[in-house]
């Protein structure tokens, strides 16, 4: 008996992308709930399933896994399968924001090497969001 | 979890190469890859297990059956795939799938239908004029419609384009689905093995150099950069194997399981860094530092 969905669309995931393939997946589940496109309580795929929607190893996926385990995003039941865990939405926030300080963190530094002061830095700031919209 | 193969003291003498003593173990559900260079003794090892010659000393067991004791059992639940194999007798596809169906009880129809369809294979294809790729094909179909128990590759890949390769490696996923299904394939296709295989096993002159899970052995390994002041030099040691040196910038493959890096902080190295390396580049330094040695 299954209840997974059908299809599977985190991937594709790819080396030319940055970071290791169980990483990718990591952050691909992760954005999936933290978006609220997979809730709590639901079932994600087997990771053999995965592995091979994915065309990566057995051991990426699971390694992937046991990492969204360890951060309490994600449960495993013996027997029954992996699911979304409750507080899954908002630990995936949670490790989401921490990852976003690093990386603003990293863009600062690197506009205040190229001579940026504080105001220019936070107008580049703006500047970028605007853009997004 | 138990071991679909385990090879023990495994020896091979031949006049100008030997094999082994050689230890392989590949976890039962895993997709292990095989990898070396050139005349490294993967093919001798594959052979070995299939009772091609005889090993002088050592111990092949495959599902828990002695390669030799229990041969028939072993050929039955087992499969190998090599770029050897050549099926023109049969003449037509359809011809040589029915002779070999009839040895396996296990046949899967649906299966091989189902894979005659995605390798673009017909009945009425005369042999001889296929491709290199589609006679690779061929025999992977014969070899996956069986449903053996472990399935033994020897560089299957070998004149795939990328969209087949791709094919492969998805029904190779889908075979290992269960857990309870073994691939042992060997190749120098490194990035394929990268992403597709759990464990590998690296040998080079008939010696196995390293073994376990891909991403555990991959993430064991770094380049690193570091320069010597006052003419310091560094010298190959125990993880540490120096690449290039250019006056006083060095190039080195560590081992982060070694005291190498704490060496190299208290000789005095400066301004280390580490790069991660994928599986491709590994193999090169290991094989070259074994050529310097």
């Amino acid at each position: 008996m299954t209840n997974e969905p059908k299809s599977w669309l985190i991937g594709p995931i790819s080396p030319a992308a940055g970071g290791t393939l169980y990483q990718q997946i990591v952050d691909r589940l992760k954005r999936e709930i933290s978006e609220g496109r997979l809730e709590p309580g639901a079932a994600l795929p087997s990771f053999r399933h995965l592995a091979e929607d994915l065309l990566v190893s057995v051991i990426t996926v699971k390694r992937a896994y046991e990492e969204l385990e360890r951060e309490g995003i994600i449960f495993r039941r013996q027997g029954l399968g992996t699911f979304v865990a409750e507080q899954g939405h908002d630990r995936s926030r949670e490790t989401k924001l921490v990852a976003a300080r690093d990386l603003l963190r990293a863009g600062f530094r690197e506009a205040a090497e190229a001579g940026l002061k504080p105001a220019q830095i936070l107008e580049l700031a703006r500047e970028i969001l605007r853009e997004k919209e | 979890m138990t071991n679909a193969i385990e090879i023990r003291g495994l020896v091979k003498k031949y006049p100008r190469f030997q094999l082994g003593p050689l230890d392989l173990t590949v976890p039962q559900g895993a997709i292990y890859g095989l990898i070396g260079p050139n005349g490294a003794g993967k093919t001798t090892a594959i052979d070995l297990i299939f009772g091609m010659g005889r090993n002088d000393a050592g111990q092949i067991r495959v599902l828990d059956l002695d390669h030799r004791a229990d041969e028939v059992a072993l050929k039955r639940r087992a499969a190998y795939v090599s770029p050897d194999l050549n099926f023109q007798v049969w003449g037509k596809v359809g011809k040589a799938i029915r002779f070999v169906r009839g040895f396996y009880p296990e046949w899967d129809e649906a299966y091989c239908a189902a894979l005659m369809k995605a390798f673009h294979l017909s009945d009425t294809d005369k042999i001889v004029t296929l491709s290199f790729g589609a006679k690779t094909k061929l025999s992977l179909l014969l070899a996956l419609s069986r449903r053996p128990e472990v399935l033994i590759l020897d560089e299957p890949t070998t004149g795939l384009d990328a969209v087949s390769k791709q094919q492969v490696f998805g029904e190779l996923l889908k075979a290992v689905e269960d857990g309870e299904h073994t691939v042992l394939i060997s190749s120098h296709g490194l990035s394929d093995i990268e992403r597709f295989a759990d464990h590998i096993g690296m040998i080079k002159d008939g010696k196995l150099l390293l073994e376990g899970r891909t991403d555990k052995v991959v993430d064991r390994y770094r380049f690193v950069e570091f320069f010597s002041s006052n003419g310091t030099t560094f010298q190959n040691r125990e993880g540490l194997a120096i690449l290039r040196r250019t006056e006083n910038r060095w190039h080195a493959l560590l081992d982060q399981e070694s005291d190498a890096l704490n060496w190299l902080e208290t000789r005095g190295a400066e301004q280390i860094s580490l790069t991660r390396l994928t599986l491709e580049d590994l193999f090169v330094a290991l094989v070259k530092e074994e050529e310097a040695a």
